[in-house]
């Protein structure tokens, strides 16, 4: 049983950990919403931004080391200037320096310049183009291999090649690698050749090499052997770059952020006013302070529209409170006339029925009055001793020579519409009298309530009927009534002001020792703190 | 003729030598004649009037000993009228009403009305209204007594509203004859009352019922306002056959419920 209930709470907990980090207020979601649509946005075009840039880059480094090579392989076939330098031997001493193992490897470091004057073969003409003029020259050698830190590039050895082909230069055999700049021979003796210079002129340490920066590398087999090896450096990437982006998404969503503040101010502000002044009202029925119609056009309709609602509900209730009123007033008046007339009749017995029907229609009358009446606010609640409502109540009764028991009661003081409880107190004695002979009233504290029970000795309600027993204009089958009136309002309404003090009325059968229902109990809870 | 209508014209006679003359005002006269004659029955010389334009009027030529008054009228209401009554005359008012909310009641009572039916109402308890209301303003204590509230043992009764309060500041409920015989002890602490005086000031409806029960009635008042209605201090039996009340009785200015 425990393992399959436990991890029964795992689930809850995330699903509650969810909900509870979801945002609920409008204020909240449109903030999350702005943040993740503008998240996105800048991420996508982050991305193709720096993929333009990435591209961009290899284009131009790209049209570089073409022009380079073009220009290098037309100097070198167009006009020869004198036996090419590449059968000189490649320098030993700069192969052991830095190639390690291998002499034949023609892109070993000079010495200084003197002597790489003779060995290189460096192409110069006229003033290339601005961004190709930078970089360094291109030279020939007589072999060329990739290195064990190379890194070719296959893809722009095909980007390249067509670029020669158009320009006459055949570009079978071409290699095309990236290459760290600090192990490149050639810019290795350059950086030597600055920094001697600098010591030379100016006392100023060596300039930090280039670490980041990367070199490329193309290298095609010149028709007579060798090879024409051109470079370009490449700068890094901007390591600012994702910086810059974030600070630019949040300046945006900063200013966003703010506009979006204000034009959610403008809506939510009267949205809540509005709210508290349904909640208030859907409470107390009053509008009493209604919001003014403000805010954008849709919220200004909305609020205009529901003070519209308000005013037009209360107009109704106002009009059914006087067609009440009127209908009360009409009624009563004819009935008092019939209560005086019949003063004149000689018989007391006769006259005595008289007045009791008149008193049955003038209770159904308050009743009908009374529950269009019952959920208004307008009486106040006052602070009353329960025990002595109850026996009043008890003992009209008993002056009317009911049946009505009465238990020794506790003082409860509570607060509630007098003339209200004491009207549910007279249907229910009522009810108890008319359809089970005698009504035992009890009162008891039964923690924070005051119970009011009334027990019969009738015949109780089928279970299933007790539920219906509380609609309007039901009544007990018709056998058990026919001598009664009553518009069989008396447990609605009776309900009805249980409710309006925050209490309860129920209904329950009673039990006997033999198991056959003894009589009905209404049991009336009511609030001590209401 | 029933016995309790001899009893009533004995004491509507007995106050004052000439019949007491009443002004009956309501719009209904499906109601108001038929009362009017009841009332007549009764002893008293009726006159009748359909507007508070027509009993200024009557009152103009003779000014009545009492004004029964129906609050919803046509033209000016009887709360208008009633205002003017007792502001300008002093002329009890009884108030004949079809609302029973305990509001319009009060409001009723507060513009100066001495008492208050609620229409359909019995006749025979209106017209021990109508005398009880005479009475006091027999004695010339309608309206000091009006705004003042009784104070005993720390108890405190309210006379307008018929309200009596405990001395924890709750409401506590009593009815019509509870308070009629309240108000007897409160008028007269510390003095012995037997059965038939209280039966004589307490006298409401159905007297013949109450007759029977004075004793159930003051039991019914212990249970009330006594710490232990077993054994009563506020209300005391007095060995003999009468009550009384053992208790200072101040007044003082109405407050607040």
């Amino acid at each position: 049983m425990t393992d399959t209930e436990t991890p029964a709470p795992r689930p809850g907990l995330i699903a509650r950990t969810f909900t509870m980090l979801w945002p609920h207020s409008l204020r909240a979601q449109v903030m999350g919403a702005l943040a993740l649509a503008l998240l996105l946005a800048q991420g996508i075009g982050a991305a193709l931004l720096y993929r333009a840039q990435h591209e961009y880059r290899e284009e131009q480094v790209t049209h570089a080391l073409a022009i380079k090579l073009v220009m290098a392989s037309h100097d070198d076939f167009a006009p020869p200037p004198g036996p090419p330098p590449e059968d000189r031997a490649p320098d030993d001493q700069g192969a052991g320096k830095i190639g390690g193992k291998d002499g034949a490897k023609p892109t070993g470091p000079d010495r200084p310049q003197q002597d790489g004057e003779r060995r290189f073969r460096h192409f110069h003409h006229g003033p290339p183009p601005e961004d190709v003029s930078r970089g360094p020259r291109t030279e020939s050698v007589d072999h060329f291999a990739l290195q064990a830190f190379d890194r070719p590039r296959p893809e722009m050895a095909r980007r390249l090649s067509p670029m020669l082909t158009e320009q006459d230069v055949n570009p079978a055999g071409l290699i095309v690698c990236e290459r760290p700049l600090a192990k490149d021979p050639m810019i290795q003796q350059r950086m030597e050749r600055r920094a001697a210079l600098m010591r030379r002129h100016i006392n100023l340490p060596h300039p930090p090499p280039m670490e980041a920066s990367r070199l490329l590398i193309a290298a095609v087999p010149r028709p007579g052997g060798g090879w024409l090896v051109s470079r370009v450096v490449v700068s890094p990437d901007d390591p600012w770059l994702p910086f810059t982006l974030i600070a630019q998404t949040l300046f945006i969503y900063l200013v966003l952020v703010g506009t979006m503040a204000v034009i959610l101010r403008r809506i939510i502000r009267p949205l809540a006013a509005l709210t508290a002044q349904v909640e208030q009202f859907a409470e107390t029925r009053v509008a009493t302070n209604q919001v003014a119609p403000q805010g954008p056009h849709d919220i200004r309709r909305l609020i205009a529209a529901q003070n519209a609602m308000e005013d037009r509900i209360i107009a109704l209730i106002n009009e059914k409170d006087v067609m009440l009123g009127a209908i009360g007033h009409d009624l009563k008046t004819p009935l008092a006339a019939l209560r005086v007339r019949i003063e004149c009749v000689e018989d007391d017995n006769e006259r005595l029925r008289m007045a009791q029907t008149i008193e049955e229609i003038t209770r159904s009358l308050d009743d009908i009055l009374s529950l269009a009446r019952v959920g208004r606010p307008s009486e106040p609640l006052e602070t009353n001793e329960l025990s002595a409502l109850v026996a009043s109540v008890v003992e009209d009764y008993e002056d009317m020579g009911e049946p009505v028991e009465l238990d020794d009661m506790p003082r409860i003081v509570l607060p509630l519409r007098a003339v209200w409880v004491r009207r549910a107190l007279q249907n229910l004695i009522s009810n108890a009298v008319r359809y089970g002979t005698v009504a035992h009233v009890s009162l008891t504290r039964e923690d924070d309530w005051a119970v009011v029970r009334i027990a019969d000795q009738g015949p109780g309600i089928p279970e299933s009927q007790i539920a219906r027993m509380f609609e309007p204009f039901t009544r007990g089958e018709p056998s058990r009534n026919t001598h009664t009136g009553g518009a069989g309002l008396g447990l609605t309404l009776a309900r009805a002001i249980a409710d309006q003090h925050g209490g309860t009325l129920s209904l329950a059968n009673q039990i006997g020792g033999d198991g056959g229902i003894v009589g009905l109990v209404a049991e009336l809870r009511l609030p001590l703190g209401a | 003729m029933h016995n309790e209508d001899k009893t009533v014209n004995q004491t509507a006679m007995t106050q004052d030598s000439a019949p007491q003359r009443i002004l009956l005002v309501d719009d209904e006269p499906g109601l108001r004649e038929p009362l009017a004659s009841y009332l007549e029955r009764q002893g008293f010389t009726v006159s009748q009037a359909a507007s508070a334009a027509e009993a200024r009027a009557i009152m103009r030529e003779s000014v009545p000993d009492l004004v029964l008054l129906d609050i919803m009228m046509p033209g000016e209401d009887g709360l208008s009228l009633c205002r003017h009554l007792t502001e300008a005359r002093a002329i009890p008012t009884i108030f004949l009403t079809a609302k029973s909310e305990a509001t319009d009641r009060i409001v009723g009572l507060e513009i100066g009305a001495d008492d208050y039916v609620v229409k359909p109402f019995e006749p025979r308890e209106l017209v021990a209204r109508i005398r009880s209301v005479l009475r006091r303003s027999a004695r010339g204590a309608v309206d000091p007594t009006q705004n003042e509230d009784f104070l005993f043992d720390a108890w405190r009764l309210d006379p307008l509203k018929r309200r009596l309060i405990d001395p924890e500041g709750a409401i506590v409920a009593i009815s019509s004859v509870e308070f009629r015989l309240l108000m007897a002890f409160l008028e007269h602490p510390r003095q012995v009352l037997d059965r038939d005086r209280l039966l004589d000031m307490v006298q409401g409806r159905e007297a013949h019922l109450f007759d029977r029960a004075v004793d159930n009635q003051v039991s019914r008042l212990r249970r009330k306002i006594e710490v232990d209605s077993r054994n009563p201090q506020v209300i005391q039996t007095v060995w003999g056959g009468g009550y009384m009340l053992a208790a200072d009785v101040r007044r003082v200015p109405s407050g607040p419920a």
